[in-house]
């Protein structure tokens, strides 16, 4: 009687865990197609159906997803016992047995493309791990149908029971998702300062805080600079400047990365210097080759 | 030009060019380097490319009516000329664009110019097909003012055409070469093979752990000139800063800076390069060739951006193009038109690597 409990109880387990698939799967791809400004953007089962369906195919797989996963919840509970959740996880099982079977047909007519599954975390090939995992998802579909209302253990050593099963199902679809590095390597990763994207607010307000503006700011006459652009780490500050009544432009080189970042200053004195500089068809300029 | 951004302003104009050839005397000025010398105190030029119109055509050489006067270059059986596919010097006729990569030749009291590569009418249109009907196509190819390039496939050319290029659909990426012909662009051979994706949708780049490796090795490509000085030595760079865009354009009221730039198409493709401005100075080397020179980036490599391709000119290339060269600096490096790209390396000249901070 406990055994048959149990059983009952990691069927009703299958739902919430479908459930929270189900949405982080629609969620990744509405990033996706939000980032990419396209809702047919990237890869994926829709890759193997005709072009001028892809677009209403993303939509409706996303759409199914979330409304799968609304019902699995709303008729885990003793409201949609009966016919509706019979209806749902049935349609569950579908969704994802039908998934495991198109990620088959898209290795084999696109090997070199990704499932999509959770957007643009799935952009490796898809391999049997992938399509094993669809089927592992498909079979717990499956065995939620008829499952009972979601319920509290009875005891506590059936807790830990369905706890541990709950875990070991759960480390299955982890070694089964190829979404897992990545995600491992995103959480560990900072892009070097030269691939950064850091707004020149910053760069003044590091300026400001600097040494080195404290020191020259005397020579500078104009509150705002005449010229700001960036070479890989550094952003370059043009300030209008004077000095023993010549006019000169004062350039500040700030290092884009750390929290009291090197700061380094230059002068260019603009009537002597600007005249070597050729005044006409200046770009082009380059070293012999 | 076929990717400036929209807030380049007029390249050619006088004022915009030397704020830019400015910055490398700004830089000099904090970093003692000494590529500010080759930049900004020798007007340099491409030493063995000439760009203009034909005048004259003889058996034995060609005038040619270019920004610096009349030139005649000598050609010799072993001249190869391009106007749409090999031909003979002889097919040439006053009134041609021609593009000519020459040697100096020291005979007698002057030294003269042989002529080893000529390119007639030579085009090209990278962009992404906004309309197709049969063999004709328009292009938005990122020109400023949004007007699409007009493309018509050879009738020889279109099987050639539709094996590279499958999908020629609105919304799928063109990259052509052919010949010009007043409004359109006969084109006569791919220049790559089609990405499999849509237009706006390349794959994202690879995380990069760790200092970004230089140099960084790709694919380099070359445009048209169109609003850019017809023999300007420069690169359109794929990885231009969003925040600033090397302008700026515009001083708000309080005080802060804002930056005009192209939204569209902002990202970083499928190389991870370091960001840079108009202006900045960059090594491009050409692998395939064994020459290499420091250029200024000069225009937005927007296109650049949306193809993940490979150059298989010598080996294959790591995947992306890595510069959008202009025309004069394609060949002075040593590439051929025709072949629409080669194998390259790219690396920042005139900085100090982040690890000398």
């Amino acid at each position: 009687m406990i055994g048959a409990n149990t059983l009952d109880l990691l069927r009703e387990v299958q739902l919430p865990l479908l459930a929270v698939l189900l949405a982080g799967a629609c969620a990744a791809k509405a990033r996706r197609a939000i980032t990419a400004r396209s809702v047919d953007a990237g890869t994926g089962p829709t890759a193997v159906v005709p072009l001028r369906l892809r677009r209403p195919a993303a939509v409706g797989l996303c759409a199914c997803e979330l409304a799968l996963s609304i019902g699995l919840l709303v008729t885990a509970g003793p409201v949609g016992a009966g016919g509706p959740s019979l209806v749902v996880r049935c349609a569950t099982a579908l969704l994802l047995c039908t998934a495991a079977g198109a990620l088959y047909v898209l290795r084999t007519r696109r090997p070199d493309a990704g499932c999509g599954c959770f957007g643009e975390l799935s952009h490796t090939p898809v391999t049997w791990r992938v399509i094993s995992r669809s089927g592992l998802l498909g079979a717990s579909a499956l065995a939620s149908v008829g499952a009972p209302p979601l319920r509290m253990p009875g005891s506590a050593a059936q807790a830990w029971l369905v706890l541990a099963a709950v875990a070991a199902e759960l480390a299955l679809l982890v070694a089964l998702s190829p979404e897992a590095g990545q995600v491992m390597l995103r959480l560990g990763h900072t892009d070097p300062c030269e691939l950064r994207e850091v707004p020149v607010a910053r760069t003044l307000a590091a300026l400001h805080a600097s040494a080195s503006w404290r020191r020259h700011r005397r020579l500078i006459t104009g509150a705002v600079p005449v010229d700001v652009w960036r070479e890989g780490c550094w952003r370059f500050v043009v300030f209008p400047g004077e000095l023993a009544d010549r006019q000169l432009e004062v350039v500040f080189a700030v290092y884009l990365s750390g929290r009291r970042p090197p700061v380094r200053m230059g002068m260019l004195d603009i009537d002597a210097d600007f005249a070597v500089a050729p005044r006409t068809a200046a770009l082009e300029l380059s070293n012999p080759v | 030009m076929a990717d400036s951004c929209a807030s380049c302003g007029d390249l050619t104009g006088t004022g915009t060019a030397a704020w830019y050839a400015r910055r490398a005397l700004l830089r000099s000025a904090v970093f003692d380097t000494s590529d500010h010398e080759l930049w900004a105190h020798r007007p340099a030029v491409a030493c063995s490319v000439l760009v203009g119109v034909v005048t004259e055509v003889h058996e034995d050489a060609i005038v040619i009516d270019t920004r610096h006067g009349p030139e005649v270059v000598t050609v010799s059986p072993a001249t190869v000329t391009w106007l749409g596919a090999r031909t003979a010097v002889s097919a040439l006729r006053p009134g041609d664009t021609v593009i000519v990569r020459h040697t100096t030749v020291n005979a007698g009291s002057r030294p003269r110019r042989l002529a080893e590569r000529i390119w007639a009418r030579i085009g090209r249109v990278t962009g992404r097909i906004i309309a197709a009907e049969g063999r004709e196509f328009l292009v938005d190819a990122g020109r400023h003012d949004r007007s699409p390039r007009r493309v018509v496939v050879a009738t020889a050319s279109a099987r050639q055409i539709q094996v590279r290029f499958p999908r020629l659909a609105p919304g799928f990426l063109l990259d052509v070469i052919g010949t010009r012909h007043g409004d359109h662009l006969l084109a006569v051979t791919p220049a790559a093979a089609q990405p499999p994706y849509r237009a706006g949708e390349t794959p994202a780049a690879p995380l990069v752990n760790g200092p970004l490796p230089v140099p960084v090795s790709g694919s380099a490509v070359w445009h048209e000139p169109d609003d850019e000085p017809p023999s300007l030595l420069g690169l359109g760079y794929p990885a231009l800063d969003p925040e600033t865009d090397g302008l700026v354009t515009e001083q708000t009221a309080a005080g802060g800076v804002t930056a005009g730039g192209a939204e569209a198409g902002r990202g970083p493709g499928c190389v991870r390069l370091p960001y840079l401005s108009l202006g900045s100075a960059v090594r491009v080397t050409n692998e395939c060739a064994g020459r290499s020179a420091v250029l200024p980036v000069t225009s937005d490599g927007f296109m650049a951006r949306q193809f993940c391709d490979r150059c298989l000119q010598c080996g294959t290339s790591p995947r992306g193009r890595v510069a959008d060269l202009t025309m004069t600096a394609f060949v002075e490096l040593g590439g051929n038109l025709e072949d629409g790209c080669f194998n390259a390396t790219l690396a920042l000249a005139g900085l100090p690597r982040p690890t000398g901070v």
